[in-house]
């Protein structure tokens, strides 16, 4: 029989830990269950839960939004995209359209969607005018896109890609040496889709304890009591905590689904810069669906400046572990849920949103805003 | 975006299986769990559209109580 949240806990209390140990998330979904859980302030004072990348849309190139934009103004289409998606800004001069949305309320046609089905519903139902899909998502979302071009999308429907891996950005923290963290608790519906095995490199190259995770407490809970023994122990292994969903190899379907689709590319983040080997770009087989070959013309390399955040804003610290949401000079100071400034605080994937809906607003430093991180 | 939702199977025509979960109703894309075998009745957890994998009974509904207390927690 499965544990309980409190006897998880009850377990973690009664280990022998280090003075400080901090456990790494990359995905916003375990952000929103620790945070709405209060797990921070039920667990040990010396853990530290930092939430890293983990929300696709934080992530997502400025250039790539800019070009969104500036298609569905200047060309005559209609757009589609995740809703996160519309209420991102873009870095432009006062009074110029910063997003998505405020593209549309000038007259682009812009439509919010939940699913790829959808696209395809639309490009069905307007054949003579060209769909546009904006489709920015970890694996677990870019999976379904390119499914939907395997099975036959419609003529008129092109997507413009911006997929990204999760596990290169976690390599990337770990192979600069600047990672912050030691143990990381892997997602559990990207390990869902791309097996567990992915997350392998974790204790075998880095020597750090790494469980997948589900979304329940006790599934958090779990992964994080295997990573502190592991700890403990001195015995590093890659453990499933998720073994409902998550196999070694993941959904086969899915992936040949995405290397028929698509090929893993160098790739930008936003306010990160380049990751090696950690984007996904349409093959030459769907060329005919791809916005970028289609409408080349709305692609602007100028814009392509690594690091591309708003003035003043953290997001990039925030998305890279460094910081705490509320350690952002922004965060509760003018960036809020109602005017975000950063991408971070748009997405409901994004840790300052999260942390915004937990109860936290106060910008002071660090752990002692922490504790307040549960749901008020 | 990555949360998948759990659903159950009603009736499967094609890729496409009509599911309910919580009263609510939607079509969802099989197309990728073409690897598994699955059938009216069955659970399954579906992220934006697509069923990513299949799941029992039991975890399904685990994982809706999480969701309505997330709800409930939620902004």
């Amino acid at each position: 029989m499965s544990r309980s949240a409190k006897q998880w806990l009850d377990e973690i209390h009664a280990l022998d830990l280090p003075d400080r140990v901090k456990i790494m998330n990359v995905c916003g979904g375990h952000e929103r269950s620790i945070t709405m859980a209060g797990l921070r302030t039920a667990l040990p004072a010396n853990i530290e839960l930092i939430p890293g990348p983990g929300c696709p849309v934080c992530i997502c190139p400025e250039e790539d939004i800019y070009e969104a934009i500036q298609l569905a103004l200047k060309e005559d289409i209609t757009l589609v995209a995740f809703g996160d998606m519309l209420r991102v800004p873009v870095n432009v001069p006062k009074n110029d359209i910063r997003s998505l949305q405020e593209a549309k309320a000038a007259g682009a046609d812009i439509r919010p969607i939940a699913s790829p089905l959808e696209a395809v519903l639309i490009a069905r139902q307007q054949p003579e005018r060209p769909v546009v899909f904006f489709a920015a998502g970890f694996e677990t979302t870019t999976a379904p896109v390119a499914a939907m071009l395997v099975e036959g999308a419609p003529e008129n429907l092109s997507v413009l890609l911006s997929g990204r891996l999760t596990w290169p950005a976690v390599a990337m923290l770990l192979d600069a040496d600047t990672s912050g963290f030691d143990a990381l608790i892997a997602p559990g519906h990207v390990a869902t889709v791309m097996g567990l095995e992915e997350w392998r490199f974790i204790p075998d190259k880095h020597g750090l304890p790494c469980a997948v995770a589900g979304f329940t407490p006790e599934s958090l809970l779990a992964a994080m009591y295997s990573t502190l023994r592991q700890l403990r122990e001195g015995r590093v292994f890659l453990d499933n905590c998720y073994p409902e969903l998550v196999r070694p190899k993941g959904n086969p379907t899915a992936q040949a689904h995405l290397r028929q689709a698509m090929q893993v590319t160098d790739a930008n983040w936003r306010g990160i810069g380049s990751i090696p080997a950690s984007g996904f770009s349409l093959r030459d087989a769907c060329a005919a669906h791809d916005t970028r070959r289609i409408f080349p013309s709305c692609a602007d390399d100028l814009r392509k400046r690594a690091g591309q955040m708003p003035p003043g804003c953290d997001c990039a610290k925030v998305v890279l572990g460094k910081i705490y949401p509320n350690e952002c000079r922004l965060y509760a100071s003018g960036c809020n849920p109602r005017h975000p400034i950063g991408p971070c605080m748009v997405s409901d994937e994004g840790a300052c949103r999260i942390w915004w809906s937990g109860g936290v607003r106060d910008n002071t430093q660090g752990k002692a805003a922490q504790a307040t991180a549960s749901p008020s | 975006m990555c949360l998948g939702i759990p659903m159950q199977i009603q009736a499967i025509d094609g890729f496409i299986a009509h599911c309910e979960a919580r009263g609510v109703t939607r079509d969802v894309s099989l197309f990728m769990m073409q690897d598994e075998p699955l059938a009216a009745g069955d659970h399954i957890v579906v992220h934006i559209g697509y069923a990513i994998q299949k799941i029992s009974p039991q975890e399904a509904r685990t994982a809706w109580e999480l969701y309505d207390q997330m709800l409930a927690a939620g902004d």
